[in-house]
């Protein structure tokens, strides 16, 4: 089964950037002026997933589960710092690197702990080649539905202000007068997700599955392990989509239950 | 007769990113009264309405509802007491039932209300049953802000704010829901604070006027203010007001 059906060599991958020579080729003829950065993302490609191929075999040769343990959490300290810079209004959210930290955090030990002991069934728990895509593949794509989400959240507030503002002098609690706001902004972020899932299989396979089956797994078994990676997908999304804004949400209001305005519109 | 007060405020400031936009304000307003908040645009006639029923608070000095200071008042009860119409209605998206059952969604046990409840305050303000099940969202400018009125009523509020609620609204229509607050004024017997920019208006149906320029209270007492002001300030923007 590890027997690859077509092996691909290195000199197999040079030939293949044969093909990104030919779109280049057409750029320069409609003069789209897109060659310079597609030559680059050539490279980059080329170079980060090598680089992160030989990361792995070197992680992969570790049997320790502290060291695991500790390269996880650096992915979700990465992943939250970028979440961070990446928003544009986040700067001005209080405690929001902690918020998005802390709740990464949990998302990975419940998603990633019950599919590695539940259903994965992976023995010993911290083995490298379960853990560490798994735990990628959960904290990448939790961090992407979460930007969207908080974004778009903020918008919905200031959007809402007045409606907000309506809410709370009728004496609704902070919760009942953001509920709107939250409802549209975890259904925007989680859309994407939830179509993928409904189209996946009918036209495109997915990449890491078009992957697998080229190197000679049975189909059917990859069906299998892609089926578990999109349900594992949507629940670490919504998870983090709704923990992050029951937590974001209480910074946008005081004690005595008034809207921030002050964090709104600066943005 | 202190206790007649329901509201008092004492030197009372806010300030928003080092700009003041109130500047010691001292005003008591006692139960029953009707007053006219005026004053030319942004001098924070707004802010000030928003003070009382704590959509924000005040950055130094106090203020007190019925002699309990407002801050260690329970937020949800306190705006319920003293409910607020904005300019423009703010209605949600669904039947004008669902508007006005809003507020008991947020009472745990869900209270029930009986029927003939909606429909009365539905007559009250010059709407019929039929309207229930009618869309906010097909409703004219005018009906809006009197079903924003019935819902602020089903919460029996002590006290009712209004931010220029007929702004939008054309004079004969503006006067005939002034006319419904002036009734259930009496009715209810509610504290009335209203921001209106016209001189006509306020005359027929305030008792008591306050004259407000940057964020500073210039003139406030009885309405006869309004005929005999006593700063320029105040005669200068009456007469740009009647013109
Ligand atoms: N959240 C806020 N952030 C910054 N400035 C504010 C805020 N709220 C009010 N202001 C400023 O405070 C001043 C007073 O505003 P306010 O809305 O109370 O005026 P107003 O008397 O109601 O005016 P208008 O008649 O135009 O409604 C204005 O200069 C306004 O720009
Ligand atoms: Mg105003």
């Amino acid at each position: 089964m590890t027997q690859s059906f077509y092996s691909l060599s290195w000199t197999d991958v040079f030939a293949s950037m044969v093909l990104v020579l030919f779109s280049i080729g057409l750029l320069r003829w409609w003069k789209i002026g897109l060659e310079k950065t597609l030559i680059i993302g050539t490279l980059r490609t080329f170079v980060q997933l090598s680089a992160m191929g030989y990361i792995l075999t070197y992680f992969f040769g570790q049997r320790h589960w502290l060291f695991m343990v500790g390269l996880v959490s650096l992915m979700i300290l990465v992943a939250s710092y970028e979440g961070y810079r990446r928003q544009k209004t986040a700067l001005h959210i209080p405690h929001y690197f902690i918020i998005i930290t802390g709740v990464l955090t949990l998302t990975v030990i419940l998603v990633l702990g019950s599919v590695l002991t539940f259903i994965l069934h992976v023995q010993p728990w911290y083995y490298p080649y379960a853990m560490i895509p798994i735990a990628g593949m959960i904290i990448g794509n939790a961090l992407n539905t979460t930007s969207l989400t908080v974004n778009r959240f903020v918008g919905e507030l200031e959007h809402r202000e007045a409606e907000i503002d309506m809410l709370l002098s009728l004496g609704a609690p902070p919760r009942a007068a953001i509920h709107d706001a939250i409802r549209e902004s975890v259904k925007a972020a989680l859309l994407p997700t939830v179509n993928s899932m409904m189209m996946v299989g009918l036209v495109q396979l997915p990449g890491v599955m078009t992957g697998q089956i080229l190197s000679g797994i049975d189909p059917l078994i990859a069906v299998r392990y892609q089926i578990m990676i999109m349900y594992m997908w949507v629940t670490a999304s919504t998870m983090t989509n709704i923990l992050v804004l029951a937590l974001v949400y209480r910074q946008f209001f005081t004690p005595r239950q008034q809207l921030r305005c002050d964090l709104l519109r600066r943005s | 007769m202190e206790n007649s007060n329901v509201f008092t405020l004492a030197g009372v400031s806010y300030v928003i990113q080092n700009t003041p936009i109130l500047t010691g304000i001292t005003l008591d307003i006692r139960s029953g009264e009707h007053w006219a908040l005026m004053g030319p645009s942004g001098a924070g006639k707004s802010t000030l309405l928003r003070l009382f029923n704590s959509l924000i608070s005040p950055t130094s000095g106090a203020i007190r509802f019925h002699g309990q200071p407002l801050e260690s008042t329970d937020v949800g009860r306190l705006r319920k007491r003293v409910g607020m119409l904005f300019q423009e209605a703010v209605l949600v998206n669904g039947s004008v039932r669902d508007n006005l059952t809003l507020p008991r969604q947020w009472v745990r046990p869900v209270p029930e209300y009986a029927e003939e409840q909606l429909t009365e305050a539905l007559e009250r303000v010059g709407l019929t049953p039929g309207h229930l099940t009618t869309q906010a969202r097909s409703l004219s400018g005018g009906e809006k802000q009197r079903v924003a009125l019935a819902r602020v009523l089903l919460n029996e509020p002590e006290v009712l704010l209004l931010d220029e609620p007929t702004a939008s609204l054309d004079p004969p229509l503006a006067r005939k829901i002034l006319r419904l607050i002036a009734d259930l004024q009496r009715e209810l017997n509610l504290t009335v604070i209203r921001v209106s920019h016209h001189p006509d208006l306020v005359r027929s149906f305030a008792g008591q006027v306050l004259f407000l320029d940057k964020g500073r209270i210039v003139e406030q007492g009885p309405i006869v203010l309004l005929d005999q002001p006593r700063t320029q300030d105040f005669s200068r923007f009456l007469r740009e007001a009647q013109a």
